[in-house]
């Protein structure tokens, strides 16, 4: 546990090292947010609720997603990938840490830095220019922070998963991109999944996608109530589970395939 | 000047072989990069079908705008890779300009040559189609002009970004922390030209309209196109401004960069 | 004219921000406009015969690179007179560049994805060389620099002494008349850099290619260079024969010895001891004096040696000399 937080400070240091490139990153999504608000408030037109979003929440909503992408990285993330192309890999196989943990750690500390360099930001920018929501009850506080370290569990353990195709294929970096995209469309992002037709709704509550920046947004705005609450929670759990299982078995499978054929 | 363009076919070849010595990755590159437009328009139809149309503009209006600006875009990212402010500025840190500055070639060509990122055709494709989709929607009232003028406003939104691009590049000659920033008006440029600019506040259009005219690019263009009033009333000559602003804002990024250019030889790195 | 560099009191200045330090520093610097002015070529006068092999000397920030990048057109002096092949270099950059040929040891100035021989045949397109005299360099090349081995295999797999090679082979295909080498074995092997040095006074004694080589390594000097320029904080220290400036500044070599057992005491006629250490003995001795070959000579006749080296002065303490000596002269 302790050397969870030791990784996880450092990768979180070197994070913050790059304060103004962030702020620069935060001026481009913000411009982002501001064309987002404005198809959305033209969508709504004279209409006040779609979907059970209110016109607020639906602003809240596009600061929201916003803020946890670079939190849960969905767009990007293809270190464990480099890492294995480079070979540095062997060097990381020799430390007495299992590898799964090492860069949960190293992501966690990334994770936080970018809350706190763009996530946290974000938000307060958006609080004062466009104003937003704001979750009820200390109760849905909890369950929305809850939500939220859940979805970047998940998230993490799809992008380990992900990465893990580097152990078979010598330039899976489009393969990689092609599922990142995947996970970004069904996740959320774009625009609330409620909008969406039922069908397409239902389609990806079989992957683990919607589970990542979906849920955290529905329960904020309290579109979730109550037992559903607990249920997309579980749900996340259940997705999180399976997917770090998946990994740490593909990664063993991985392991012995360079230990056994090298390169 | 022919021995100058043929050189310059030479250096995209290079970079086009060094691309297709992995077939598959680059296939696949495609592909995925191809994805990205093609959900981003399947999330409007999703969208539509919930919302019906916005501020006056159905679907397939908007996905003409869409279509339009990303085939463009896909275009001037294929062109300008050379001059993409990020690589751009990491080269010259690299120290790459001294190995154009060495060649008894035009640098402005060297940097045109140097990057020719083929995976760009996906995102080109998927515009046109989507483009493709948007015209059979409509009941577009062609005219010759209106045939003759489609080819122009693509090449005067090419010249835009481009200029963009080359604004970039050149500023990487001074400072390379914050030039995310450029961002902003390249890929939030284009995000925001995919929708009908009636929807953005007066300050943010307006912005848009009179210092960075992007509004001329493809908002005025396409309000002919598909016979729309005009909401801010212009005269009726703004719907032919587009390459007026398209090669204006290249030509003035041509002059920085040549500004540039002189600036860094005389400093070095 | 007999003349193809001509440079009289060339200076290059860098005007660099000063940076604070400290809490109120980063404040300060958004406001501050204090410059430090360097100093990088200060007031450099010399004149290069066609046909030289010159070395270019100097410690690390000394001026060196940056005097070839201005004499090369890649930098634009900040005052002084420089003609080079009847060319101002930053001038007239495109015609000037098409007939002088440049190496820099770290960078390569060829397509890194590309097989050798594409690139070198792309470098035929862009300096327009006729394609008979491009495949007789070509042939030439290919033997005297052993490219063969290496011909198709890109850029990116080659070792840094298959690389040296190609880039020397690149800059000479189009036949210039000046070839420009910034550390051209730096990081390699002996045996690499002896062969670099072998091909590297061909070029210069057959074709008659004026060469100007920035080097750390005196051993490239001794080999290659009949006339060094040594230059330090920008200023021009020494400009003559190498003979001359062994003689007057060489300092003291060294002869390290391995003896065979542990000798007590240790005289020897010409040397000093400078350091004992158990078998192990550090002598010191003047080029005026001795040389190497005599004093080994006169220990091995006394004491039974094993292994010995011999160490020549280092160009940082030679160029420290100059520098006090200049100034002792001033």
């Amino acid at each position: 546990m302790r050397l969870f937080y030791e990784l996880g400070l450092r990768s979180l240091q070197r994070q913050l090292v790059y304060r103004t490139a962030a702020l620069a990153g935060l001026a481009t999504n913000f411009f982002f947010g501001i064309i987002r608000i404005s198809v959305l408030v033209a969508l709504y037109g004279s209409r006040q609720e779609v979907a059970g979003i209110p016109l607020q929440g639906a602003i809240t909503f596009t600061g929201l997603s916003q803020a946890t992408i670079g939190i849960l990285s969905l767009f990007s993330w293809y270190e464990l990938m480099n890492n294995v192309y480079t070979g540095a890999i062997s060097s990381d196989l020799l430390k007495p840490m299992s590898l799964f943990h090492y860069w949960l750690s190293h992501d966690f500390g990334r994770a936080v830095g970018q809350l706190l360099l763009r996530g946290l930001p974000m938000m307060a920018a958006y609080a004062v220019f466009f104003g937003i929501t704001t979750p009820d009850s200390t109760w849905q506080w909890i369950a929305f922070i809850l939500s939220l370290i859940f979805a970047w569990l998940v998230s993490f353990s799809w992008r380990f998963l992900v990465n893990l195709a580097a152990f078979w294929i010598p330039n899976a970096l489009g393969i990689v991109r092609f599922a990142f995209i995947l996970s970004w469309f069904m996740s959320g992002f774009l625009m609330p999944l409620r909008y969406f037709p039922d069908w397409f709704v239902k389609l990806c509550a079989f992957t683990p996608f919607p589970y990542t920046i979906n849920t955290v947004v529905e329960i904020y705005l309290g579109i979730l109530q109550g037992p559903a609450i607990i249920q997309a929670i579980l749900a996340q759990l259940v997705w999180g589970a399976v997917l770090i299982l998946a990994g740490q078995l593909v990664l063993r499978l991985g392991i012995r395939k360079l230990v056994i054929l090298g390169g | 000047m022919i021995h100058n363009f043929s050189l310059y076919w030479r250096l995209i070849g290079v970079q086009i072989r060094s691309q297709l010595q992995y077939r598959l990755a680059f296939f696949l590159d495609v592909l995925g990069t191809s994805l990205i437009t093609i959900l981003n328009f399947a999330t409007l139809a999703f969208v539509f079908q919930r919302f019906g149309s916005i501020a006056g503009w159905n679907l397939g209006e908007v996905a003409f705008l869409y279509g339009m600006v990303e085939a463009a875009f896909g275009v001037m990212d294929m062109l300008f890779s050379g001059f993409d402010p990020q690589n751009f500025g990491r080269q010259v840190r690299l120290g790459r300009m001294d190995q154009l500055l060495l060649r008894p070639l035009d640098i402005t060509l060297q940097v045109f040559g140097s990057e020719f990122i083929m995976r760009r055709l996906g995102r080109i494709a998927q515009g046109l189609l989507v483009l493709g989709v948007a015209i059979a929607m409509l009941d577009i009232q062609w005219t010759i002009t209106k045939l003759l003028y489609m080819p122009v406003v693509i090449v005067s939104l090419v010249c835009f970004f481009g200029g963009l691009f080359i604004i970039g590049a050149t500023i990487t000659f001074w400072t390379y922390e914050s030039i995310e920033v450029v961002n902003i008006f390249t890929y939030g440029g284009s995000e925001m030209m995919s929708y009908p600019m009636n929807i953005y506040q007066n300050w943010l259009r307006q912005f848009f309209t009179y210092i960075i005219p992007a509004i001329f690019l493809i908002y005025y263009p396409a309000l002919y196109f598909l016979d729309k009033p005009d909401p801010f009333p212009m005269p009726g000559f703004a719907r032919f401004l587009s390459p007026v602003v398209g090669l204006g804002i290249l030509w003035a990024a041509l002059l920085f960069w040549n500004y540039g250019l002189r600036h860094y030889q005389s400093t070095g790195t | 004219m007999k003349e193809i560099i001509v440079v009289e009191n060339l200076q290059k200045h860098f005007r660099i921000a000063k940076h604070h330090r400290g809490p109120g520093g980063t404040f300060r610097n958004l406001f501050s406009h204090e410059y430090r002015l360097i100093r990088a070529v200060d007031d450099v006068t010399f004149r290069v015969d066609k046909g030289e092999l010159v070395g270019y000397l100097g410690p690390n920030g000394a001026g060196k690179s940056t005097t070839i990048k201005i004499l090369a057109g890649l930098l634009v002096p900040t005052a002084g007179n420089l003609v080079v092949n009847g060319y101002i270099p930053w001038k007239d950059r495109k015609t000037y560049v098409a007939r002088i040929g440049a190496v820099f040891g770290q960078r390569t100035t060829l397509w890194w994805d590309l097989p050798v021989i594409e690139s070198l045949d792309l470098l035929r397109f862009i300096y327009q060389i006729p394609k008979d005299r491009f495949q007789e360099n070509i042939s030439e090349f290919r033997q005297l620099l052993d490219l063969d081995p290496f011909l198709d295999t890109p850029v990116r797999s080659l070792s840094l002494g298959q690389r040296m090679r190609a880039d020397l082979c690149a800059a000479l295909l189009h036949d210039p008349v000046m070839l420009f080498l910034d550390e051209p074995t730096i990081g390699l092997d002996v045996v690499a850099k002896e062969h670099i040095r072998q091909f590297i006074q061909h070029i210069n004694h057959q074709r008659g290619t004026t060469v100007i080589l920035t080097t750390h390594d005196m051993s490239d000097v001794e080999r290659l260079c009949e006339r060094v320029m040594i230059i330090d904080h920008g200023k021009l220290l020494f400009d003559g024969a190498l003979e001359m400036l062994r003689r007057r500044f060489g300092g003291k070599r060294r002869l390290m010895v391995d003896f065979g057992e542990v000798y007590p005491e240790i005289h020897i006629e010409g040397a000093q001891v400078t350091e004992c250490n158990g078998q192990r003995v550090v002598f010191e001795f003047e080029r005026s004096t001795i040389t190497a070959s005599v004093l080994i000579g006169r220990l091995s006749e006394k004491y039974r040696i094993q292994d010995l080296e011999v160490r020549e002065p280092d160009i940082e303490a030679t160029i420290r000399r100059i520098y006090e000596e200049k100034l002792l002269d001033l």
